[in-house]
């Protein structure tokens, strides 16, 4: 169960990266397509908290950016879910996660796996210009700019859900669900 | 490892989640109950807008220092080139204000809608593509202003878009490129030719379809809103310069694509028309 501590602290780290979201990160554009540290944060949240609570950090930051986006609500909510239990999935399984390059990868790969989801769905429920060329462009930007991010977004997410994390490293350390 | 019971609880837990994602997707398509969602929107942008100004207020000159540096050879010779502009503007102006006057009398007398003679509301940009596959801005007045639903919106040269949401303090414009947008246009010597000029998408231009292949036209031509009835923009609104052109024979259309008339990557303020659909 989330206790009220992390529920605050995660309330906090999703405002502070809506607003980082919604001010610092549109200013940055390349090719036309800017970041999303939404998707990253439910990446990191997966990766540090398990599928549970990755899920929930995945669905309440995907809704929240849902409510400031013409697409429908709920998508990036949908999209949200998914990353993170994939990614706290993963981290379950036991795979090997002294490389350093482990955190950056399954962010790179995790996004790159949100954005075209996003972009499918969207398709799917008649939004245009989601399947186009441009998708290349904005699949490589949020991918290279949340695994640049992916230490500094893992860090946020541990600093939401201490117990778990187990301590100052996050590599090595057992996740919520693996607690016994 | 995880026992039953936990891994049960996960997966119930994942299911609820996306079930309320589904039905929260399903409430906002279905136009019955979209206006629960529109709404949650709305105040959203009411909550977050006066704290998204204000750290755009904090960031925005730090950052404009830091690009001003790195940019600082291009943006003297592009003042360069805007003082020359400035300097062509000027002397247009002095030379049609005679002209622009008898216009404005003479459409006045045959009761057409001109733009300068509608109120509008003038309005920062707040935002710009929030989302990478939306050609949309957020202008930092709402309906507490007199800003409604399908008002069109000009600035730098042109038609920017349509208003398609609005909060008390904010309103969402769907730029002309979005991929959803449609501008019914006329062009050629009376204006008397027309296509509908829909979006290609964030970043792209327009491309205008149903116009026949044996229409006049040529590259750079300027189209203009139709203001046809069953639209709800005002006519003679610059939409878009011809950017190419070629005759599809299995068609028998133009295929034709347009460059916005208004500069979309310079909006720092924009006009919001308070436009009454044609009769």
């Amino acid at each position: 169960m989330i206790t009220a501590r992390e529920l605050a602290r995660g309330l906090l780290v999703l405002l502070l990266v809506l607003i980082l979201q919604l001010t610092v990160v549109l200013e940055v554009r390349i090719g036309g397509a800017h970041p999303n540290l939404i998707v990253g944060l439910a990446i990191a949240a997966g990766l540090v908290g398990g599928t549970e609570r990755g899920a929930l950090m995945g669905f309440a930051s995907g809704l929240a950016i849902d409510l400031f986006l013409p697409t429908p609500l709920g998508l990036s909510a949908l999209v949200g879910i998914a990353v993170a239990a994939a990614a706290g999935k993963l981290v379950e399984a036991g795979v090997d996660r002294t490389n350093p390059l482990f955190l950056p990868g399954v962010a790179v790969l995790g996004s790159a796996i949100g954005v075209i989801m996003f972009a499918v769905l969207g398709a799917v429920l008649g939004q245009p210009d989601t399947l186009t060329i441009r998708l290349g462009a904005v699949v490589g930007v949020v991918a290279i700019a949340n695994g640049i991010l992916s230490y500094a977004l893992v860090w946020l997410c541990k600093w939401a859900f201490p117990e778990e994390s187990g301590g100052s490293a996050w590599r090595g350390t057992l996740v919520a669900g693996d607690r016994p | 490892m995880a026992g039953p019971r936990r891994t049960r609880r996960r997966l119930v837990l994942i299911a609820v989640l996306v079930l309320v994602s589904v039905t929260l997707i399903t409430f906002d398509a279905r136009s019955g109950t979209s206006h629960i969602t529109s709404g949650l929107k709305s105040i959203a942008h009411d909550v977050f807008s006066p704290l998204i100004s204000g750290v755009n207020d904090m960031l925005r000159p730090i950052g404009d220092f830091f690009a001003g540096a790195v940019h600082y050879g291009s943006l003297q010779s592009e003042n360069q080139h805007l003082q020359a502009v400035i300097g062509h503007l000027r002397l247009e102006v002095n030379q049609t204000s005679a002209l622009r006057e008898k216009v404005r009398e003479l459409t006045e007398l045959a009761n057409v809608p001109y733009l300068g003679t509608l109120k509008t509301v003038t309005a920062p940009m707040v935002n710009y593509n929030l989302s990478n596959f939306d050609a949309d801005i957020t202008i930092g007045k709402g309906s507490s202003s007199g800003i409604a639903n399908g008002e069109p919106v000009v600035g730098a040269g042109g038609l920017v878009g349509v208003v398609v949401a609005t909060s008390s303090t904010t309103a969402t414009v769907q730029l002309i490129t979005d991929g959803r947008s449609s501008i019914g246009v006329s062009f050629g010597p009376k204006n008397q030719t027309y296509g509908v000029a829909v979006g290609e998408g964030p970043g792209a231009g327009l491309s205008v379809l149903y116009v026949s292949a044996l229409a006049h036209l040529h590259v750079g031509e300027m189209m203009y809103t139709n203001g046809l009835a069953g639209g709800t923009l005002p006519p003679d609104i610059p939409v878009g310069r011809v950017r190419s052109m070629h005759a599809n024979v299995a068609t028998g259309f133009m295929d034709v694509t347009l460059s916005p008339a208004a500069d979309l990557s310079q909006l720092a303020y924009v006009d919001v028309v308070e436009a009454e659909p044609p009769l």
